[in-house]
């Protein structure tokens, strides 16, 4: 387990993930705490991402329950093998007629096949999902359980016993203790506000989209080899096209896809024709994209009126950088 | 610390920001495990177990910097404002002679002199806070109370009886032959220090006042939001009512999701379990179970976009295409005398240009027309009532003032008699319906709920009827 916050942050540093001293200071708590941390934030800001690094720097098993619609107990936590059930009995008939065999009486016959009907409800015939999974491993998990707003009130409500005491209980078996408290990490886009019960379990993060220092930060980790000023203006830019009212905003992964389209297009700055034509990577409606147009099309008119009015001054250097870079 | 902390979470409740018993005492844990020399390590630490819904992020970042932090930098800011005010003059080398000198007397100085004669700014920093908790300076409520307990502070730090102390202080300095200029550097210097105390105090009194009040502002400028009309809105208003509908969009959503998720799973089924498993010899291998059909509920929406309604119905176009986004069987029309569908421009458009086209009349109606419901009825009767089954609520938003119009309820009758629902959204009064051109009396036995609707709290009510 981590050390510190200060551990917490270069270690996920090593797994490639640039944090925030806040975001470090919760994770370090959820691991001294045992706490489970809800993570909420907008689509694409690296909540699913955090658990995965986390998980990756502490070098232990992820298990991910991805939420939806309709998730029931029986895809979470666990399942009879109804049909391998099934299939005993029928393998095993033979068997079973030899323990009936001398039984004069049916009350005689049923008190046989009750003392056998352990054999039908143990552990060999349950099949674990990803919350048993958790809970019943040797070691240490991480347990995922994403896009939890995508679930139903009642799994919800399921979860809440789940994650206070750790604890299972299947009716035929009895209750599973976990041996391992595992690390939780619950993730919402906020589609549904999650009740207060499972909030106040939970540690609460809110990852927002990152400033502009930490998106550069984040693209100088993520793409390597990228040139400085081109990760400058398009940072700069996706800033600018999110404060706009947008239906989908563009998110981190988006940011990052497009400068990678753009190293592929080996662009080394960015040019009115060709933010225009990769503009369909960060944006995915061509309402959006129209708006951002005019967006850019102001960016680009201020940057040049920025540019004349610095020219006189930093000519020099200007002249020295290309000479390096070309 | 934990006392503060406690303190802190009432403050942060009085600010509308729910925070739970186990939530403090999770902090209380949480507060264990840290070290607490960094400033953002403890902010973010507190927050992760006390504040749990993004919206209140911004109000816990205000209140925390007023409660943990402001005092503490305004105390030293007075105090380094005074001793500026000096002049040069050599504080230290002023103390070291203040020091020799002192230890071959005999004085018994207060605890508060004694901070005050050496500037031991954590000392008044903590003196202070004490003598608030001692006056019960959270009972403070406005403005005109600061002076009252500042004074009331200042008394329980017992300032006059120090300055006294000072006084004789610099007389027995002066009978053991102090230096007459440098005694008055010592008197400018614990003047100004007295000074800044009392003005520190002051401020520290104006805070207090600031953090019990914190939200009060924003708070009275809510409520009576809510309560203001649709008829005179500015944009910024606007905006905020926007926020408010996607709220109870939302909720909207939760209640549908619950209901439809309790009619998915239906009862065992038998026959098909058995044709199913006839290749398994009639073992039932599998088993099947009924589906129950999904009740989806289909909405019809009849908007009022003349002139008398033009600002409410903003707000309730706006309110439609909210619902648009959730309902995925949702059919909305706008009338003045005609009638026109506007389903498609809420679906392909973004919300504000949708809104201006459907105002503008959708391209389907002509909107600079006098209102006409009986006629719009009509052509509703004549055209869509096919589209209406039992399990459609359909929602007519107007004033119902017919210009004298022939008002047509036998067609409102036959519309009713096919849906499930019937509500009326009416920006007027109930005092109002029937009188002058209003002709509400005569649809109203053909609606199963008609209500006044001119502000937020009046819609919100009506939204939890909207599901039921």
């Amino acid at each position: 387990m981590f050390e510190s916050v200060e551990a917490v942050q270069s270690a996920l540093e090593g797994q490639k993930y640039v944090t925030t001293k806040n975001i470090a200071t919760v994770v370090y708590l959820a691991t001294k705490l045992q706490k489970p941390v809800l993570v909420e934030g907008p689509a694409g800001v690296g909540k699913t991402e955090l658990a995965k690094v986390v998980a990756g720097a502490l070098g232990i098993e992820m298990i991910r329950l991805q939420c939806y619609e309709g998730l029931d107990e029986a895809k979470a936590l666990y399942e009879w093998e109804y049909s391998k059930q099934l299939l005993y009995t029928q393998m095993l008939r033979d068997k079973i007629s030899q323990v009936l065999e001398g039984a004069d009486t049916l009350k005689e016959a049923a008190n046989r096949i009750a003392q056998e009907d352990d054999i039908f409800f143990s552990e060999r015939f349950i099949v674990p999902r990803p919350l048993m999974r958790a809970i019943t491993s040797d070691k240490t998990t991480l347990l995922l359980i994403d896009e939890v707003d995508k679930s139903d009130p009642e799994f919800e409500a399921f979860l809440l016993e789940v994650l206070s005491d750790y604890t299972v209980s299947v009716p035929e078996v009895g209750t599973i203790r976990a041996r391992n408290i595992p690390i939780v990490f619950l993730t919402s886009n906020n589609a549904r506000e999650m009740t207060d019960a499972l909030k106040r379990r939970c540690l609460h993060l809110y990852i927002d989209f990152p400033d502009l220092e930490t998106e550069v930060a984040i693209l100088n980790q993520k793409v390597p080899g990228i040139e400085q000023r081109l990760v400058e203006d398009i940072v700069e830019l996706v800033q600018r096209v999110r404060n706009l009212d947008l239906k989908k905003t563009p998110s981190i992964s988006e940011t990052l896809d497009w400068a990678r389209a753009l190293m592929t297009l080996n662009a080394d700055s960015l040019e009115k024709d060709l933010i225009e034509q990769t503009m369909n990577v960060i944006l995915k409606h061509q309402g959006d994209i129209e708006k951002a147009q005019t967006e850019l099309s102001k960016l680009l008119s201020e940057k040049a009126a920025a540019q004349r009015a610095q020219e006189p001054v930093q000519s020099t250097p200007t002249s020295i950088k290309k000479s390096v870079l070309h | 610390m934990q006392k503060k902390i406690v303190e802190f979470t009432n403050i942060l409740r009085k600010a509308g920001v729910r925070v739970s018993v186990a939530e403090t005492l999770d902090s209380f844990l949480a507060l264990d495990e840290m070290t607490l020399d960094h400033r953002d390590q403890f902010k973010a630490a507190l927050r992760c177990s006390m504040v749990k819904h993004s919206d209140d992020i911004s109000t816990y970042d205000r209140l925390f910097d007023l409660f943990w932090s402001g005092f503490h930098d305004s105390l030293r800011e007075q105090i380094k404002e005074a001793l500026q005010g000096l002049g040069d003059i050599d504080i230290e080398a002023l103390m070291e002679q203040l020091q020799s000198m002192l230890q071959n007397m005999d004085v018994d100085l207060s605890e508060l002199a004694q901070a005050l004669l050496t500037i031991d700014q954590n000392q008044l920093e903590q003196l202070i806070r004490q003598a608030g908790d001692e006056t019960g300076i959270e009972r403070i409520q406005n403005m005109l109370q600061i002076g009252f307990f500042s004074r009331r502070v200042l008394e329980q730090l017992g300032m006059t009886g120090a300055s006294q102390e000072l006084e004789n202080l610099v007389e027995q300095l002066r009978e053991q032959g102090m230096d007459e200029g440098e005694l008055e550097k010592l008197q400018g210097l614990l003047k100004a220090v007295q000074d800044a105390m009392r003005k520190a105090v002051r401020q520290y009194t104006e805070r207090e006042l600031d953090k019990q009040n914190h939200d009060y502002i924003e708070r009275f400028r809510q409520e009576s939001l809510q309560e203001k009309s649709f008829y005179n809105l500015t944009e910024e208003d606007m905006r905020k009512m926007r926020e408010v509908v996607d709220r109870l969009a939302q909720k909207l959503k939760n209640v549908v999701s619950i209901r439809r998720k309790r009619e998915r799973k239906g009862k065992f089924d038998l026959k098909h379990t058995m044709r199913r498993n006839m290749s398994h010899d009639g073992v039932p291998f599998e088993l099947m179970f009924k589906r129950r059909r999904k009740d989806r509920p289909k909405m019809v929406i009849l908007c009022d976009i003349s002139s008398s309604v033009a600002n409410v119905s903003r707000f309730m176009l706006q309110f439609i295409y909210s619902l648009g986004e959730i309902f995925t069987k949702i059919r909305s029309y706008v009338f003045v005398a005609e009638l026109g569908e506007v389903t498609e421009i809420f679906r392909d458009r973004d919300i504000y240009s949708a809104i201006d086209e459907a105002l503008d009349g959708g391209g389907v109606i002509n909107p600079y027309t006098r209102s006409n419901f009986g006629m719009a009825f009509h052509v509703f009767w004549r055209d869509h009532l096919a589209t209406l089954d039992n399990r459609t609520t359909v929602v007519i938003i107007g004033d119902a003032r017919n210009n004298y119009n022939d008002p047509r309820a036998w067609c409102l009758r036959d519309v009713h008699r096919k849906a499930k629902n019937v509500i009326w959204i009416n920006p007027e009064a109930p005092g109002a319906w029937g009188f002058g051109d209003s002709v509400m009396d005569e649809y109203l036995p053909h609606t199963d709920v008609a209500e006044e609707c001119r502000n937020l709290r009046q819609l919100s009510k009506l939204v939890d009827q909207l599901v039921l």
